[in-house]
């Protein structure tokens, strides 16, 4: 590590300098093409009810007839202050909507990429493990099919098997009704909340909401995890290290569970920080789909609302995690493995 | 080779994450719902209407009505099974004999959730706010012809009109008329939805607990005195779907107990069709309608726009589209409210009539099929408009009179063309107020038609402004019926049909009936669960 130092930190130094420009083209990007899109929050909301005087009159109170350079430093002004703005649809501050709205997402995504990783290295692992045997083509194919899946249709189909024809499991929502009513919030993340309060019964009822659709995303993520891990497994089955291994008469089982696979296992590391913009991608129509209240949930709400500071703030966010997700990577890579340079 | 054990503490820790998490589902299991016991009377609705704002000055749709109504009470309120405004917090309203000032006498006693007691300060304070916010939502537009409020007294409040406005008991009865504690709430901004202890009301219960598009708690609220009707449940929480389908699982799971608001018309069959369910079905107050516009091609012409209202296929779309979940309409203020008369059904007939359309176009000398584009949208009134729409060009094009195209655009890009480039083109309605007068001005005075359709006649113009101005209500009723009738004649707007008012409710809650009337409001607090 003392190698890798220097220039690991000169590298974390210089993407967290690349973030500024990243986040200020994304910002510019979304800005525009919000404004491009016909239609703004004030028609989506009143048009086909108030008159156009009133749409107008409404319009030049929020600024949108301005020019949209003058609306542009505006924004640019107030995100320099750290003012993400506020909705116009439902008056709520993007921030709150981040903490709020965000903490719904991390539980789901975290959860989600549990069970993916899960799924994608056992699966994987044995598929690699036992290759061309049918073990292998059930695990390939399972894999294709899962990752080939819209994610609304599997969660549609665990709603139906799991949640009605079972009845093992609920729907919908991140907890029921009256869990979320008693609920004390300190993080806004469920289940943390509900440990710090020593609720167990509502533990329980969140549990069981988690389920389902952070079944339904992970599992059409391990598909991407299955692909990886076999032919890892499969190229590391052939290095020249685990030749030496059995030459030297240790037994077959510990080669390839001690020497094989968690070998293997180490660019999945890498590939969670990419599989987490995808992640992300997904959970907007599990969120929809299991009526989670995530942030990808309230940013489709938010665009067909045409709710321009909504939109621009969430998409930021998404950007940011992506990136910071990214940069975590790769310290943990250079962490784990100590042949990466930077 | 340090990979190894490196690898393993982060397996280590993300296992001891797991296993922790594990340990706390397992004790749960042990653990009966805590909450079960307390919370046995409170009913668990859902919808799939959103929030804005609580605060009434914030909030100008349904949803957020819905909770307000819960909160709030207004100087007169549309009590449940009449659509006449009824005393509430206030004793009574009188005008002058101009119908400019409206004089209101508080109810004595009333107080406020927090204790505060209800003054004609809070009246005062409530109006003078919606106007000063000037909220984008646009509710102020409702008191735009309110010019002051004045004060006589602790219970004596005055209401000075720019014009005469015989309908203004009504608006009372509307969200801009929702009283709030003046010690509370700001003069010049709208409450955070979030912060709860400050949307104080006298209305049947308070906010407790609200978490936007997720949950909405409500509990009794101890100074309520039962103006309204009775609370005769422990609580209500409100649970916000995205999709009706979500909501109808956890509806037929029982993981709520009621879902007022919306279905769509498979899923309310569907529901009837359930064990433990029951759909309860009211007349309602929404309407949807075809614009056309009177100056643009081919509806230009009155005898295009009449040969359509002639086809129009209101009993197949009804029947076919919304499983009778909807109803014929033949004039835009629906069916059961006063003043209301079938003009379109006097004037073209109940049914459709090729017959008589042929030789309106005839008569006019217009060449045939006269080519028709018509505009709807698919996310704003339903995954039913694309039937409702196929159905209307199968008709019309069946009559072989018409040649129709159907295009149509999403919400945010439609609601901000209409008539500035469709020539025909869907809209639904609902009222501000259960009264005919805003079935009729809002769509025919030149002035007042948000269409843009480009409707303009002098004599509707008049009418409006001496039913505005009527000083009784048979007076009003009848330059109603007569603005229907022009309105039938003319032709630029056809109405097809009127909604019901739909609730599912699973056998344990009770009384839902008791809600369903043309005033579309759901009183949840009149609702009781066993």
């Amino acid at each position: 590590m003392n190698q890798t130092g220097p220039s690991l930190k000169r590298y974390a130094l210089t993407r967290l300098a690349l973030v500024v420009p990243m986040v200020f083209i994304l910002l510019t990007l979304v800005f525009l093409l919000m404004r491009v899109a016909p239609g703004n929050p004030v028609s989506a909301a009143l048009g086909g009810h108030a008159p156009p005087a009133v749409i107008k009159a409404i319009s030049h109170q929020l600024g949108y007839d301005k020019p949209v350079y003058v609306q542009y430093g505006h924004y640019l002004g107030q995100i320099i202050r750290g003012n993400f703005g506020t909705t116009i649809s439902d008056r709520r501050s993007v921030g709150s909507i981040i903490l709020v709205n965000g903490a719904a997402t991390l539980e789901l995504t975290f959860f989600a990429m549990l069970v993916a990783i899960a799924v994608g290295v056992i699966v994987g692992l044995i598929a690699g493990r036992f290759r061309d045997s049918p073990i292998d083509t059930g695990g390939r194919l399972f894999g294709i099919v899962v990752y080939a899946t819209p994610v609304f249709f599997l969660g549609l189909l665990a709603q139906l098997v799991f949640g009605v024809w079972l009845n093992w499991l609920p729907t919908s929502d991140q907890a029921s009704p009256i869990t979320q009513a008693l609920l004390q919030t300190h993080t806004n993340i469920y289940l943390v909340d509900a440990i710090i309060d020593g609720d167990w019964s509502a533990l329980k009822d969140i549990v069981e909401h988690l389920i389902l659709p952070a079944t339904t995303l992970g599992i059409v993520y391990g598909g991407i995890f299955i692909r990886l891990i076999r032919v890892n497994v499969i190229r590391t089955l052939k290095e020249d290290y685990i030749e030496a291994a059995r030459a030297r008469g240790i037994k077959e089982r510990s080669v390839v569970y001690r020497h094989a696979f968690l070998n293997a296992l180490v660019p999945v590391i890498t590939v969670v920080g990419l599989q987490l913009a995808l992640l992300l991608g997904g959970a907007i129509l599990t969120e929809t789909t299991f009526n989670w209240p995530g942030i990808g949930h309230e940013l489709y709400v938010y665009l067909q609302n045409r709710d321009y500071a909504a939109v621009q703030g969430i998409v930021v966010v998404f950007a940011l995690v992506v990136v910071a997700a990214s940069i975590v990577i790769d310290f943990a890579t250079a962490f784990i493995d100590p042949r990466v340079r930077y | 080779m340090h990979l190894r054990p490196r690898l393993r503490h982060v397996i280590v820790l993300g296992l001891a994450g797991l296993a922790l998490a594990a340990v706390g589902v397992t004790a749960a299991q042990s653990k009966p719902l805590a909450a079960g016991h307390a919370t046995a009377s409170t009913i668990l609705d859902g919808t799939t209407d959103t929030v804005t704002n609580v605060d009434p000055a914030g909030n100008y749709d349904y949803g957020s009505g819905t909770v307000d109504i819960l909160v709030y009470q207004h100087l007169l309120d549309l009590n449940a099974g009449s659509t006449v405004p009824a005393p509430s917090l206030a004793t009574g309203c009188k005008h002058n004999a101009t119908v400019t000032v409206w004089t209101c006498t508080l109810r004595k006693g009333v107080k406020f959730s927090n204790g505060d007691p209800f003054t004609s300060a809070d009246v005062k304070w409530s109006f003078d706010r919606v106007n000063k916010i000037h909220d984008p939502s646009g509710i102020w537009g409702l008191i735009s012809n309110l010019k002051s409020v004045t004060t006589n007294g602790p219970y004596s409040v005055s209401f000075h009109l720019g014009t005469a406005q015989s309908t203004w008991p009504y608006i009372l009865a509307t969200g801009a008329g929702e009283i709030v504690d003046h010690k509370l709430y700001p003069a010049n901004k709208i409450v955070a939805n979030t912060d709860v202890k400050d949307l104080v009301g006298t209305g049947p219960y308070v906010l407790s607990k609200f978490t936007p598009g997720q949950t909405a708690v409500f509990t009794p609220n101890p100074n309520y005195d039962g103006a309204n009707g009775k609370l005769a449940n422990g609580g209500l929480i409100i649970t916000y779907y995205s999709k009706s389908s979500t909501m109808k699982l956890a509806l037929q799971k029982g993981e709520i107990d009621m879902a007022f608001r919306d279905f769509t018309p498979t899923e309310y069959t569907a529901l009837g069709k359930t064990s433990g369910v029951k759909v309860y079905k009211g007349k309602g107050v929404g309407i949807r309608y075809l614009v056309l516009n009177v100056k643009r091609a081919p509806t230009n012409n009155l005898a295009v726009r009449k040969a359509i209202a002639y086809l129009m296929p209101r009993q197949d779309i009804a029947s076919r589209v919304y499983h009778g979940q909807v109803v014929p309409l033949y004039s835009m203020p629906p069916a059961g409210l006063p003043g209301h008369v079938d003009a379109f059904g006097e004037v073209y007939g109940m049914t459709p009539n090729v017959a008589k359309a042929k030789a309106v176009l005839a008569a006019a000398h217009v060449t045939t099929p006269v080519p028709l584009t018509l505009w709807w949208t698919p996310t704003h009134y339903g995954d039913a408009s694309a039937d409702e729409f196929s159905e209307m060009q199968r008709s019309l094009n069946a009559s072989k009179l018409f040649k129709v195209t159907l295009k149509s655009a999403e919400w945010a890009t439609y609601s901000k063309t209409l008539g500035t480039q469709y020539g025909a083109f869907q809209l639904g309605w609902f009222p501000d107020y259960p009264d005919a007068e805003d079935y009729i001005t809002p769509f025919y005075g030149t002035k007042s038609n948000f269409t843009s359709n480009g409707y303009s006649n002098p004599k509707m113009d008049a009418i409006i402004k001496k039913e505005e101005a009527a000083k009784t209500s048979a007076e009003r009723i009848g330059f109603i019926k007569q603005a229907q009738m022009i309105a039938a004649q003319d032709a630029p707007i056809i109405p097809y049909w009127q909604n019901t008012m739909l609730v599912v409710g699973r056998s344990s809650v009770q009384n839902i009936p008791k809600t369903i009337d043309l005033d579309y409001l759901m009183r949840f607090w009149l609702l009781s669960k066993s």
